[in-house]
């Protein structure tokens, strides 16, 4: 039996009276890619960040690696790419590198300084992810796909054993969101990183992902991409209205 | 003509008190500029007027206040207002600058109030609004001495966590930096840098330092390392030439190293805008 990474058990959030998730039941397996969508206002962001203990919610439960979320002590098994990244302050003087080196700076502990591995490490993922000529580079005169680059390279560096993408190829290229899913690709199959992407791209479902979990205030559907692809239109309708035609995209 | 200068004991404590704030004020600075905080420091100098007045009062009506320092209380002062300021930034997250109009006239209230209960004070109110560095006395050389060292020792320890906090805070605290404890020592230290920076540039202009040496390295700096480098190497620029131009000059020390760094910040500009229309030349 695979470790369950992340164990979601009935889940309600509301921001101040309007309920945003109401009664999730969800469950991450060790190594699965699991793939979120739904629509605009469905909750995918506040379920993200419920799992990740940035928000508390108001009844259920989450668990990570087994562990109540809030009391998680090594928050460096968790890798996260905000739907907001990209909305830093964009004078931030501040080069690649050092914003790359940042993502191991609360794993590393108080009073500790970085070692030389660690600086290897941070050379290491900025050249996964394919940035080796601007590591010298201030990060706000990049362009948004390579700060996109930037904060997955900051989310790697800690070898995180869950990796948390809340839209991330928002405003990338198609080639670089190609190789984009190549690298996943590489970190889920090749070193079996746990993936769970919020996204709005439904062709990568049946192409790139193990699940998909269509949410809107609660799961839609939970299951394999084929049984997706199968039911595509019912699902489509119960997630986004019956009123919204879906140009389906892929095969 | 220089060395002439070193022999005075004040002019030597008015060298040693710029040098130490010329490096722990910029410092200080590019946190709260990249965080957007560079005006809570103004915020935070006006609650030490409060105190100093206070301490000031304390002196005229009180004879066993007499080796009390206004400075001591108006550090007081300061270190309580930030912890305030810590409370309304997070209790208005997406407009934190309202932190900044509540406090600073809350500070000169009191102040105010202060000032006119004592019906005026002898001593020159003057020296703590537009500084008095050449009368910085062992005392207070002692004082600000003791802060930087405070300073400088947080500021090497955090280093890093200061960095992901300023760069993302809910990443920051996400990977397990204490968030609430870092910012809350943050501000204290910022209240402390304030008040032992007083008698250097004075109340009204104690942000200056803090704040225009970091705007100018920010014009050409990519890393946040360089920015840290520059900002100081600006400040002691600012602090060593204003000190001498003051003295030479007889101009208001406080006033003249604004004015000398204000000119280097417009120095970069100039520079970086001429190489800018320098490289369009040559390209076009
Ligand atoms: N900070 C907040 N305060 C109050 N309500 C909020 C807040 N953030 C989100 N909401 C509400 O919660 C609902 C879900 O928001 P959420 O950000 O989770 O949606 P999402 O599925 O991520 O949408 P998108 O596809 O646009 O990113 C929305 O209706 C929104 O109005
Ligand atoms: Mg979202």
């Amino acid at each position: 039996m695979r470790e369950n990474v992340v164990e979601i058990k009935n889940l309600h959030y509301s921001y101040e009276e309007q309920a945003v998730l109401d009664g999730i039941d969800l469950t991450v397996k060790q190594g699965e890619f699991l793939g979120i969508v739904g629509p605009n206002g469905s909750g995918k962001s506040t379920l993200v960040k419920c799992i990740l203990g940035l928000l508390k919610p108001q009844a259920g439960e989450v668990l990570l690696f087994g562990q109540p979320v809030r009391t998680l002590g090594e928050r460096s098994r968790i890798g996260y790419v905000s739907q907001k990244s990209n909305s830093f302050n964009s004078g931030f003087p501040a080069t690649v590198r050092e914003v790359v080196a940042s993502g191991l700076y609360g794993s590393l502990g108080l009073f500790r300084r970085m070692k030389k591995q660690d600086w290897e490490k941070v050379e290491e993922v900025i050249d996964q992810v394919g940035l080796s000529a601007f590591r010298d580079q201030n990060i706000g005169k990049l362009s948004g796909g390579q700060q996109q680059r930037a904060f997955i390279a900051r989310a790697l560096v800690s070898d995180p054993r869950l990796l948390v993408l809340d839209e991330p190829t928002v405003g990338i290229d198609a080639k670089s969101t190609a190789q984009f899913y190549d690298l996943l690709a590489v970190l889920h199959r090749e070193e079996g990183l746990t993936l769970l992407m919020v996204t709005h791209d439904l062709s990568v479902l049946s192409s790139h992902v193990d699940r998909v979990a269509c949410l809107n205030k609660r799961l839609t559907f939970h299951g394999r991409p084929d049984e997706f692809e199968r039911k595509q239109t019912e699902i489509l309708s119960a997630t986004y209205g019956h009123e919204i035609q879906l140009v389906s995209h892929g095969h | 003509m220089i060395e002439m200068l070193f022999q005075f004991e004040w002019m030597r404590n008015a060298l040693l008190a710029g040098v130490m704030i010329g490096l722990i004020s910029p410092l200080v600075g590019v946190y709260l500029v990249v965080r957007r905080m560079s005006l809570i420091a103004d915020a935070l100098s006006h609650v030490t007027l409060s105190g100093v007045a206070a301490g000031l009062l304390l002196q005229k009506d009180f004879a066993w206040a007499g080796w009390l320092n206004p400075i001591y209380l108006g550090m007081v002062f300061s270190v309580i207002g930030s912890v305030f300021v810590e409370q309304l930034r997070r209790l208005y997250r997406t407009f934190q600058e309202i932190a900044i109009p509540i406090i600073l006239s809350g500070g000169v209230g009191l102040g105010v109030v202060l000032i006119s209960a004592a019906n005026g004070f002898n001593v020159d109110i003057a020296g703590y609004l537009f500084g008095s560095i050449l009368a910085v006395g062992r005392q207070e050389l002692l004082l600000m001495a003791v802060v930087s060292g405070i300073v400088l020792l947080f500021l090497l320890i955090f280093y890093k966590e200061l960095f992901a906090l300023s760069f993302d805070e809910e990443h920051a605290f996400l990977t397990g930096i204490p968030r609430r404890l870092l910012n809350f020592l943050f501000i204290v230290v910022v209240a402390l840098v304030i008040a032992a920076s007083i008698r250097v540039v004075g109340i009204l202009l104690v942000s200056a330092l803090m704040t225009i040496p970091v705007a100018a390295s920010l014009q050409f700096t990519n890393s946040f390392r360089q920015t840290c480098i520059w900002s100081v190497i600006f400040a002691q620029i600012a602090v060593l030439c204003g000190l001498f131009a003051a003295y030479y000059l007889n101009w208001a020390s406080g006033g003249t190293i604004v004015l000398v760094s204000i000119v280097i910040f417009l120095l970069i500009l100039l520079i970086k805008k001429s190489l800018f229309l320098f490289r369009r030349r040559k390209i076009g």
